[in-house]
């Protein structure tokens, strides 16, 4: 007769016996015999069809059968046999119901992908159960947004807290003119819903932040990144290394861009390659550099193929590859990115276990919230009336030639920031001095050049040729 | 309703604070009369696969020490224990999903790497859903 210890919560259907002694053969004869002799414990240890409930296992000696011979294992007199329960959970809150067909709508939108063998039913239903996280709806996020959804992504997340204005226009093509004005995600959402009704959207109206991160990513099983600032970058790569989440990146600049798959098991994450941010202001962003309109498409479609490619788990993915794209030279390039063992994140010993404030990381100063100029800055307005008034003053515009084509005034002399330095013999060190640019960065460095060649009579115009557009002549265009 | 001792709760909260911000898990042992009274706290690994973020599994084998570990201290095992860190004390579908309808399921809401509230589950044999238990544990 072999033994067999029973649970205590399950005790109070063995007539509180701890320990039982049955006979059997094997642990199936053992386990009919027991659970005949004990009806009630039947429906504890069995569903109604007769299967071992999912969270029931049986070990012999110390042995679970399911490497053994299953129910069919031989049970010899002197066995023990135990029943422990398995046990596992998480917090993740969303647990999509699992899709296991298609409806005969899907059939017909999906029927070019499952046409194809790398495909069929099988990936276009893991793309069904699939959920993807998109952060950021702009330049990037345009192309992932209209593909993924068109691809049959089952949930997609969207975060932005951002408005469409004229300026996004030209690359973000999942806005339109009309939706000027309108929220970043309900514009996105719209074009999304209207191209695929099946997706599920979950629209986060917030700006990514260290405190959020964990709690949006959770429930997303790859995060796309479409960010354009390094602290949100490298937010992005920390929460998904440490969440275990793949990171489809894509970066872009003028007329190049760059992807790449991180923070996949066994492949570096972005630390790996850029241990540390660039010093702020050294890498413009589309706002200050410029960006091909089409630059975004082209590598938010590579990131799409990459996401869809890791879900459905074929062809050869860009985990550990970097590729580069030139358009202007129209050439792809690729790098090897590997793992550092040395990570601080995702290395052997990660010295980076939790979210920091990637702001101060990235060298950004907190932002001010207080509007009052500060010293040694002129409000445009002041600039005006000291035209008006007819101040003797000197306006330099530090802006590139082709921007003073765009929108100039008509009073400033231009000298581009590059050239300040070489040409402070063209300016006069006792006139009184105001500079400006396009929003007020340029101008600000400009003004320090000056001053250490001992130009004292310096000012910034804060706001730049932008807030001379708004608030003195609107006639000057806003680029 | 369920009553967990000073000492255990103890190790559970300093096991769950210790492991943010991923899950920690492990089981409790006591004894069942008109209450649940836990007397013993025993944290186990996580084996999940993968992150341990957002998941946690214990290991039978683990399981199963438990249980001769309980039996030769004259106690029980009577509910399994683990934290949630930045999410509420919810008994989430995944935690229902993988479940067992013998035990007390004990959850701790972790925020920052600080405990913040705690419930006890009790999951039903379908895994369809789980209901609060009343539980009780030392406030300081």
């Amino acid at each position: 007769m072999a033994k067999i210890l029973i649970p205590t919560p399950l005790r109070q259907y063995t007539e509180k016996q701890s320990e039982i002694q049955i006979q059997g053969a094997t642990v199936g004869e053992v386990l009919t015999a027991l659970t005949t002799r004990y009806a009630d414990l039947r429906k504890q240890l069995y569903s109604d069809a007769g299967a071992l409930r999912s969270y029931v296992n049986v070990y012999v000696n110390d042995e679970d059968i399911r490497y053994l011979e299953k129910d069919k294992t031989e049970v010899k007199d002197a066995d023990t046999l135990t029943i422990v329960p398995s046990i596992a959970g998480g917090s993740t809150l969303v647990e999509d119901a699992v899709a296991t067909e298609l409806t005969k709508e899907e059939i017909l939108r999906y029927s070019r992908h499952l046409i194809m063998p790398e495909v069929g039913m099988e990936g276009q239903l893991k793309l069904k159960n699939a959920s993807v996280l998109l952060v950021g709806a702009g330049g990037l996020g345009a192309p992932l947004g209209l593909y993924l959804a068109a691809a049959g992504i089952g949930r997609i997340g969207l975060v932005d807290f951002d408005v469409v204005d004229h300026t996004n226009l030209h690359r973000q093509v999942i806005h339109g003119t009309k939706d000027v004005g309108r929220k970043k995600l309900d514009s996105a959402a719209d074009r999304m819903r209207d191209i695929n009704p099946n997706v599920k959207l979950d629209l986060h109206d917030v700006a990514l932040t260290s405190e959020n991160a964990f709690a949006i990513f959770r429930d997303y099983d790859i995060i796309v990144d479409g960010t354009d600032n390094f602290p949100t970058r490298y937010l992005v790569n920390d929460a998904c290394v440490l969440l275990g989440k793949p990171n489809v990146y894509g970066s872009i600049f003028r007329f190049e861009g760059q992807a790449t798959v991180f923070a996949y098991p066994g492949g570096p994450c972005y630390r790996c390659s850029y241990p540390e941010p660039p010093p702020p202001g050294l890498i413009p962003s589309c706002a200050e550099g410029g960006v091909l309109g089409i630059l975004p498409g082209m590598i938010g479609v590579i990131q799409a193929t990459e996401t869809v490619k890791l879900i459905m788990g074929i062809g050869e993915s860009l985990v550990g590859r970097l590729l580069r794209y030139d358009a202007l030279e129209m050439r792809f390039r690729e790098y090897k990115v590997r793992r550092d063992p040395e990570c601080p994140v995702c290395g052997d010993h990660p010295t980076i276990m939790q979210l920091i404030d990637y702001q101060q990381f990235c060298g950004i100063p907190q932002q001010v919230t207080n509007s009052e100029p500060l010293k040694g800055e002129l409000d445009v307005t002041e600039v005006k009336q000291k035209m008006d008034r007819g101040d003797s003053f000197v306006l330099i515009d530090v802006r590139e030639p082709h921007e003073y084509q765009i929108a100039s005034i008509p009073q400033a002399r231009l000298i581009p920031l590059g050239e300040v330095a070489k040409r402070l013999s063209e300016i006069d060190p006792d006139a009184e001095i105001v500079v400006h640019c396009k929003s007020g960065g340029r101008s600000a460095k400009a003004v320090e050049i000056l001053k250490q060649n001992g130009y004292k009579n310096v000012a910034n115009m804060r706001g730049g040729i932008l807030a001379w557009s708004d608030k003195v002549d609107p006639r000057v265009p806003k680029y | 309703m369920i009553h967990i001792d000073e000492q255990p709760w103890r190790e559970m909260l300093s096991h769950a604070e210790a492991t943010y911000p991923n899950e920690c898990c492990g089981v409790m042992l006591g004894a069942v009369d008109e209450l649940k009274l836990v007397r013993l706290a025993v944290p186990l690994e996580n084996v999940a696969e993968g992150s341990h973020r957002a998941r946690y599994e214990l290991a039978p084998e683990d399981l199963l020490r438990a249980e001769h570990e309980a039996r030769t201290r004259g106690l029980d095992v009577i509910g399994i224990y683990h934290s949630h860190p930045d999410c509420d004390a919810y008994f989430s579908e995944t935690d229902l999903k993988n479940s067992c309808p013998w035990y007390s399921f004990v959850v701790l809401s972790i925020y920052d790497g600080r405990f913040r509230n705690a419930n006890s589950w009790l999951p039903d044999a379908e895994q369809t859903k789980a209901e609060k238990e009343e539980m009780t544990w030392p406030k300081s």
